[in-house]
């Protein structure tokens, strides 16, 4: 208990530290200097690092927070707007233009998009994981085709360029991310028994089982 | 069946908050880049503008204070600029050309603001007015010498330069109206500069 | 080699929502089925409804064909599926909830708004309505079909859930263990790879429907966001075709299950049947080019693919489920009823119907006769002979009271008049379709009218029968839920 505590200490420590380290102006300059740099890696792994840090909380603390709140569907709800916003081109000019905007988006994106995902994301069972897996790389597809197809330069501070390739850089990873999504659902995993044995009985006596989406 | 009950109060409240964000953070959905709401912000809350010292391609220096009381057209461009520039001038021509004669000059202005004053020196700024028809009067084309004084010209027009790869610059180009009280007014499409003179006409 | 014998299973009542989902197919069917009689009543001259009203009709009837393919070939999936793996009735009832609201927004959009793009919204034509109709009711078509989308996208989720919570993963569910390697006789039974197969590739279909739609809803309201024309065309044949394809693999499962029943021998998974779903999952995702062969703005690799993956994928699953019916039913004593005789009449139709397919999968011929009526005389043939077929087989199942009974004397003369009217109907569409006739309404010639009237004729036909069907289907839904046996033994089994 204490070793797991421990380990859970020194990693919340390392997620700090790599805070920090993408909060100097130094990797904030370099991240943001390209649009696909910041949308399509600072601000992920802003969220990652809120996701993984809910993960290190106690047990006892993520359920007390889920529980808070409602459930696991306000959690993405709220995942939802907050991710949203900031692929707003103007959100993103706005947080290179104004440094309130900018502590915002530092603050926002872990604590409203990383850690409540990471709250409902165990609890949302397969079907609600497949549903907003499945929906994501459509957006992020679409997403990138509006950037892609944009008539006119939607970020003041970004190069006309970079929002097409940033645009691209969406879609292929729409595409990527479908296909490993697709392609993991063929591996692992083990038989509940074996698969031979298919009589009704069995069956029949699962049926009456709440799917996992009916917990909350 | 509580726990249902509070999973939806919450969901509807996050929705509800979540679309007033959105709705507040785009002006009603319709701003959803920063140049538009830039446009839609100055519509409601024309801004006041800093104090600047301009040169002209005559080398003759000025206050922009100096234009109140008039209306003031201003566009910001760089001389070398092969692309956007040139519809800038090409669009401040078709708006001086449509401003009545006796207008000109006494109650309405056009000034093209180089943002590259290293570069553009009287010569420089000179061979751009003459290029698009700018009679240097009427129309001048000025730089800003003192760099604070420009970063902040900027600031207050909302105008974006970054370098581009070829040693040029992009930047938001529109056509930004000042109005007589000296505050920045209105911000047209480039495209649209015979729109933007019918309404000059009328505020004359 | 493995070995199989059949395993008597109790036969289970359908729940209330597959009922809801056959309610809502067969009376939708029933009502598209008379939106199509008004087509061909209006090609043959015998009324007058006018061009716009007949594209609006026409939006109707695709749209709702479509979907309602889709309902009732998840029911049947849905319903036999149950015996193996733990569904949710949930997300099976929020599927046909969406389904209505869809339904709902599409109806509103045609018959209010006076949308007529058809239903497969090719792009631009939703957005270039030359003030026939609005944008706003272009997007309420294609906001429709997004709800229905999300209604399927949940269902196939569910169903890949609990594939997995089952089988392990889809690799499994689809038998590569005993196809690659050793067939040790464990492969999963035909219902769950081709459940499996199913969902995979409707999950893919969907995901790139929703994309397009949304790209078009954008595209709606702001021009400026340019779609590429080939782009839209490719992922909305994409979407369609896998996603009507995909209703036959759900509804062929009543015979994979129903058969076996009567003759008491078992569906074979061995590696021939294993083999031809698997490649028909590969092959169900690259076959759409073949709609697109007289296109030739396209790139001329995905034609050659659509050709030849055209080509091939007639072959695996029908010839494997034919041979299988076959070997089923040979010497076996079966005792025919309404149930077998249909089930057995729709892998003839659903053979048949590919046939023109094959033929018009061939490059220089898909020049002359793709847009001609030769494609409706297809998918009629296919759809009509084979999907619903089974569908109505399923249907008469359910309802049977018990298995001794026999079939009432107007239900037999009903199958021989369905059987022979829809072939009249289908063959009317081929023939057209050899002649020349114009798949284009606005182009029709008075030298094609007699076509068009024979054809309405079957189709009053067509329907009649079909009103019995699912007239004795409504008639015996209350015995659809129990649980009793409802095939009868065969003969040889008896013996």
């Amino acid at each position: 208990m204490i070793n797991a505590a421990t380990r859970a200490g020194i990693g919340l420590r390392i997620l700090v530290a790599l805070y920090l380290l993408l909060a100097t102006p130094a990797a904030r300059t370099w991240l943001e200097a390209t649009m696909s740099g910041h949308m399509l890696v600072q601000i992920p792994l802003l969220a990652a690092l809120g996701f993984i840090a809910c993960r290190l909380l106690p047990e006892a603390w993520q359920e007390t927070l889920l529980a808070a709140a409602g459930g696991p569907v306000p959690h993405v709800v709220v995942a939802l707007f907050a991710s949203t916003w900031w692929m707003l081109p103007r959100a993103l000019d706005e947080a290179l233009t104004h440094l309130p905007a900018e502590a915002a988006k530092f603050v926002s994106l872990p604590l409203l998009v990383g850690l409540p995902l990471a709250l409902a994301w165990r609890r949302l069972g397969s079907i609600g994981r497949g549903f907003l897996w499945t929906n994501f790389i459509s957006m992020l597809a679409v997403l990138g085709w509006l950037y892609i197809a944009a008539p006119v330069r939607v970020c003041n501070s970004y190069l006309v360029d970079q929002q097409e390739s940033a645009g691209w850089l969406m879609v292929k990873l729409a595409v990527l991310l479908f296909a490993g999504w697709l392609a993991s659902l063929f591996v692992g995993g083990h038989a509940e028994c074996g698969a031979s044995d298919i009589t009704g009985a069995k069956a029949a006596g699962t049926l009456g089982r709440a799917s996992p989406q009916n917990s909350t | 069946m509580k726990a249902v009950a509070r999973s939806v109060t919450v969901t509807a409240l996050v929705t509800v908050l979540g679309t007033g964000a959105f709705w507040c953070g785009t002006d009603g959905f319709k701003a959803f880049t920063a140049e538009t709401a830039r446009r839609a912000d100055i519509l409601r809350t024309p801004r006041p503008l800093p104090a600047a010292i301009l040169e002209d391609q005559d080398g003759r220096v000025f206050r922009l204070d100096d234009y109140r009381g008039r209306l003031l057209a201003v566009e910001f461009i760089y001389t070398r600029c092969t692309t956007i520039c040139n519809s800038l001038g090409a669009a401040f021509k078709q708006i001086r050309d449509r401003v009545p004669a006796d207008a000109l000059g006494r109650d309405v202005a056009l000034l093209s603001i180089s943002f590259d004053p290293g570069h553009d020196d009287p010569a420089n700024l000179k061979a751009y007015g003459t290029r698009h028809g700018a009679d240097g009067e009427h129309w001048r084309i000025v730089r800003v010498r003192d760099a604070d004084q420009l970063q902040a010209l900027l600031g207050a027009f909302g105008i974006v330069v970054i370098a581009d790869r070829f040693g040029g610059f992009e930047h938001n180009a529109a056509i930004h109206l000042v109005g007589r009280d000296g505050r920045l007014a209105e911000i047209a499409d480039l495209d649209a500069p015979l729109r933007f003179a019918d309404r000059l006409r009328e505020a004359l | 080699m493995a070995t199989y014998a059949y395993e008597h299973r109790p036969d289970h009542g359908a729940k209330a929502g597959v009922l809801a989902y056959l309610a809502t197919s067969a009376a939708v069917l029933l009502l598209m089925m008379v939106f199509g009689l008004l087509m061909r009543l209006e090609q043959a001259q015998w009324i007058s409804i006018g061009a716009d009203r007949f594209y609006q009709l026409m939006t109707l009837h695709g749209a709702g064909m479509v979907g309602i393919a889709a309902i009732a070939g998840a029911s049947v999936m849905w319903h036999f599926l149950r015996q193996y793996v733990d569904l949710s009735s949930r997300i099976f009832i929020a599927n046909l909830v969406l389904f209505l609201a869809g339904v709902v927004m599409i109806l509103a959009s045609v018959l209010l708004g006076r949308f007529h793009g058809a239903w497969t919204f090719l792009f631009p034509l939703p957005g270039k309505s030359m003030g026939m109709w609005s944008a706003d009711a272009a997007a309420l078509f294609m906001g429709g079909l997004l709800v229905i989308g999300v209604g399927f996208l949940l269902l196939h989720l569910d169903v890949a859930r609990a594939i997995v919570a089952r089988y392990g993963n889809f690799a499994r569910a689809l038998g590569w263990p005993q196809l690659f390697g050793h067939d040790d006789g464990k492969a999963p039974p035909p219902t769950v790879v081709a459940s499996a197969m199913v969902t995979i590739v409707n999950v893919i279909g969907l995901v790139v429907g929703a994309s397009i739609l949304t790209m078009m809803l954008v595209n709606l309201y702001v021009p400026g966001f340019d779609i590429d024309p080939l782009l839209a065309k490719g992922m909305i044949y994409f979407f369609g075709h896998v996603f009507i394809n995909a209703t036959i693999y759900m509804a062929v499962i009543a015979v994979y299950e129903i058969l076996p029943r009567y003759t008491q021998r078992p569906w074979k998974s061995n590696k021939v049947f294993l083999a031809s779903w698997t490649a028909s999952t590969l092959m169900v995702l690259f076959i759409f080019p073949h709609h697109l062969l007289m296109d030739f703005a396209f790139p001329k690799w995905m034609l050659i693919m659509g050709h030849i993956i055209g080509y091939l994928n007639t072959v695996p699953i029908l010839v494997v489920t034919g041979y299988g019916a076959l070997m089923i039913v040979y010497r076996s004593g079966i005792r025919w009823d309404m149930a077998s005789k249909l089930l057995f009449l729709s892998l003839f139709g659903w053979a048949a119907g590919a046939m023109p397919a094959f033929i018009d999968g061939t490059i220089t011929v898909n020049y002359v006769m793709h847009n001609t009526l030769w494609v409706p005389g297809h998918f009629h043939t296919y759809l009509l002979l084979g999907m619903v077929t089974m569908v109505f087989g399923f249907m008469y199942y359910l309802g049977k009271p018990d298995h001794e009974t026999d079939d009432r004397p107007i239900d037999r003369i009903a199958f021989w008049l369905f059987t022979s009217s829809v072939l009249g109907f289908t063959l009317s569409f081929l023939y057209s379709g050899k002649e020349s006739v114009a798949r284009r309404y606005a182009a029709h010639l008075p030298e094609w009218v007699p076509y068009d009237r024979i054809a309405s004729v079957f189709a009053v036909l067509v329907i009649a029968s079909a009103l019995l069907f699912v007239g004795r289907f409504f008639a015996r839904i209350g015995l659809a839920r129990h649980d009793y046996q409802r095939a009868p033994l065969a003969r040889a089994a008896t013996a």
